[in-house]
């Protein structure tokens, strides 16, 4: 527990956490203090001036409050006349050379100037002299959008590239005015977190190439998901809308706020990822090559599985542990081996020391935790062994060539349950018994377990058009005893103690629970 | 001020010479940072090429071990580094507050009328080029010009008109 504090705002006592500046500190208690250049993850840099607060102790009439710790007794004044004169002022300067294109601009809906100026200006412009005039429209690099005239020159980005990635592409150029944000002449931003200059940046100057013109922010809706692009699981906001006639579309993914994971950032490929949730997905359900409704192919299935000598199940390292806690209880009461074979899920030396993981799938761990075996050795010697054999989601042809898998398969009845088309290789999939599409993560709910053993909830917004089983479904459907994913959850809780206490996963604490190695099986 | 940030490239690399070479790493050893050379290596680079090139800033940003944003960032808040080429005779008008009101502009109007020379350019034989500079610190002696470092006090369009005949 953090020590708490008590001071003065306004004359009202508040209770804060101590070792916090102003604006941290009262934003917890719902207090307010506008700032601009001030970002938790950057620090404080004290150059917008829209944060300074009187504090009555014989200190100099105004501080910045970014600068400023919070300390016992201090006496606040947010709402003293000079507070407000100085709140407006700053407010009617950073608009002198705005273009105020907000009907044009991306940012319209989440943008600090917009907010500021309903509350702290709201008066009309006295500018007479014609506004300095900047280059619209320039390609940053990596993504990034700059409009020089709506920037406020608060420096965020400046700072994240210098501090965060420390690759510096970015500096305020000129001076007065004039000044800008610029990158030096052929070296534009080109780092795997550039895309984060766009979340920091109060107002419209830095927008998504990827994300510009293509939705309002106020039509999003809002899933708070983890990143399934690699096992560091990044928090994440899945920005999704579904517009009349349409079919329910993921717009951009943005980082949330989790200290013990991600901090405020996310990685640019990471990001990317919502083109594979809305692009290429399989819609319909076939056996022996002709589309069947859902329950034929459950029927037969759940036959084949009876009649046959060894069944093979394979899942993907990125379910949910309630997708594999069903799948295990379906091949507990089949007598069926789970594998998780994944080796292709792993990039060697593409991590980094920041976000970016090798391992590309979002729960590993999990399958360690639940005590599936992974290894090739082991995949392969079932496989051949194995006359039916069901794959949950994984992507095998990560891992094997089309050969390999044709190979391992020749003479098996194969049941496909897949997301995107091509997961066992074109060829195979033209043999397999019959498939089955499932919903991918931004569609379904669940826990994963990131590579530093940190249990994540991800809700999932998305409702497709198109109805799709999520595993838990697919398995319950070929008789797994966890006919929904409560039950799954309760499976979860028995093998995985430490989740025990939480009665369903959405109690889950916002920050993540941490696992321990031998958490399994205790 | 002025849009600066168009710097000009010349398409050759930029080297120091041998001379600021030697006095470059001089330099180097009186700082307890490296980063502190930004602006001492600009004032290298103005002195052997009389202006500052797009090249020059990335050659110093490396040699620093900098970000050439940085460097660039400097370059630019500073008038008193021309980031485009200038004249034999580099004229700079202090437009700060005494001088402004003691008559820069008839001196600035002096160079347009006579020379066709405006702030930021340089006459065509290349002899002379004008620009209009921040505070140059002698507002006793308003209005002030600087001509290639030299300081002229007390000026107006007469005096000018001397002073260049002694230029030509």
């Amino acid at each position: 527990m953090t020590e708490m504090i008590k001071l003065f705002v306004n004359g009202e006592e508040v209770e804060v956490e101590s070792g916090k500046n102003l604006i941290d500190a009262l934003e917890k208690v719902g207090i307010e203090i506008p700032h601009f250049c001030y970002h938790p993850a950057l620090g404080a840099d004290g150059n917008c001036r829209m944060c300074l607060v009187g504090i009555e102790d014989g200190r100099p009439p105004v501080v910045p409050a970014c600068k400023t710790l919070a300390k016992e007794g201090m006496k606040v004044l947010l709402d003293a006349d000079n507070i407000k004169k100085i709140q407006h002022d700053v407010m009617e300067l950073e608009f002198i050379n705005h273009p105020t294109d907000c009907p044009i601009c991306d940012q319209a809906g989440e943008c600090k100037l917009q907010d500021y100026y309903m509350k702290y200006e709201g008066t009309e412009s006295r500018m007479w002299v014609p506004q300095v005039t900047k280059r619209k429209m320039q390609d940053f690099g990596g993504g990034v959008i700059h409009d020089q005239e709506r920037c406020v020159a608060c420096g965020r980005c400046v700072r994240f590239l210098r501090q965060i990635t420390r690759t510096g592409e970015l500096g305020l150029v000129n001076r007065g005015d004039d000044c800008r944000v610029e990158f030096f002449p052929g070296r534009p931003i080109n780092n795997r977190y550039g895309l984060n200059v766009v979340d920091l940046c109060p107002v419209g100057a830095l927008t998504s190439a990827d994300f510009r013109f293509k939705q309002r922010a106020w039509f999003l809706k809002r899933a708070e998901s983890i990143c399934h692009g690699c096992s560091k699981g990044c928090n994440i906001m899945v920005d999704h809308n579904k517009e009349k006639y349409e079919d329910d579309i993921i717009y951009r993914l943005r980082p949330r706020q989790n200290e013990q994971v991600n901090g405020w950032f996310m990685c640019d490929e990471g990001r990317m990822t919502y083109k594979l949730e809305n692009d290429n997905r399989l819609e319909e359900c076939t056996l022996a090559g002709a589309v069947r409704p859902l329950a034929d192919i459950f029927a037969d299935a759940e036959r084949r599985i009876e009649r046959a000598t060894k069944v093979l199940f394979l899942v993907s390292p990125s379910a949910s542990l309630e997708q594999l806690a069903a799948v295990q209880a379906l091949a507990e009461k089949t007598g069926a081996t789970v594998s998780a074979f994944s080796d292709g899920y792993i990039v060697k030396d593409d991590g980094d020391d920041f976000l970016i993981k090798d391992d590309k799938a979002a729960n590993r761990a999990g399958v360690d935790l639940l005590g599936i075996a992974k290894s090739r050795t082991h995949f392969d010697n079932m496989a051949k062994e194995a006359d039916v054999f069901i794959n949950f989601g994984n992507d095998l042809s990560r891992s094997l060539s089309e050969e390999q898998i044709g190979r391992l398969f020749s003479d098996t009845w194969v049941l496909n349950g897949a997301t995107h088309p091509g997961q066992l290789g074109a060829v195979m999939e033209k043999k397999v018994g019959s498939s089955i599409a499932l919903r991918s993560w931004s569609e379904y709910h669940g826990v994963v377990v990131n590579c530093d053993g940190i249990a994540q909830k991800f809700v999932g917004g998305v409702m497709k058009n198109v109805e799709r089983p999520d595993i838990v479904e697919m398995a319950a459907g070929l008789g797994s005893p966890a006919t929904g994913t409560a039950a799954a959850w309760a499976l979860v809780q028995k093998k995985i103690p430490a989740l025990a206490e939480f009665g369903g996963f959405l109690e889950l604490p916002a920050e993540g629970v941490k696992l321990t190695d031998n958490e399994a099986g205790k | 001020m002025s849009d600066r940030s168009k710097l000009i490239a010349t398409g050759k690399p930029f080297k120091f010479d041998k001379k600021r070479d030697t006095e470059f790493e001089q330099l180097v050893k009186r700082y307890p940072s490296r980063e502190s050379m930004v602006l001492p290596a600009l004032w290298l680079v103005q002195e052997q090429e009389s202006w500052v090139c797009q090249e020059a800033i990335g050659y110093i940003a490396d040699r620093i071990g900098t970000f050439a944003s940085k460097v660039y960032e400097v370059a630019t808040f500073y008038s008193m580094f021309n980031l485009h080429p200038v004249g034999k005779y580099h004229i700079c008008v202090c437009r700060t507050l005494s001088c402004w009101l003691r008559g820069k502009q008839d001196i600035v109007n002096y160079f347009r009328d006579e020379l066709n020379l405006t702030p930021g350019k340089a006459t065509e034989d290349k002899k002379f080029s004008l620009e209009e500079v921040e505070c140059l610190g002698h507002c006793g002696s308003a209005p002030v010009l600087q001509i290639n470092g030299e300081f002229y006090e007390n000026m107006d369009v007469d005096k000018v008109k001397k002073l260049l005949a002694t230029f030509k």
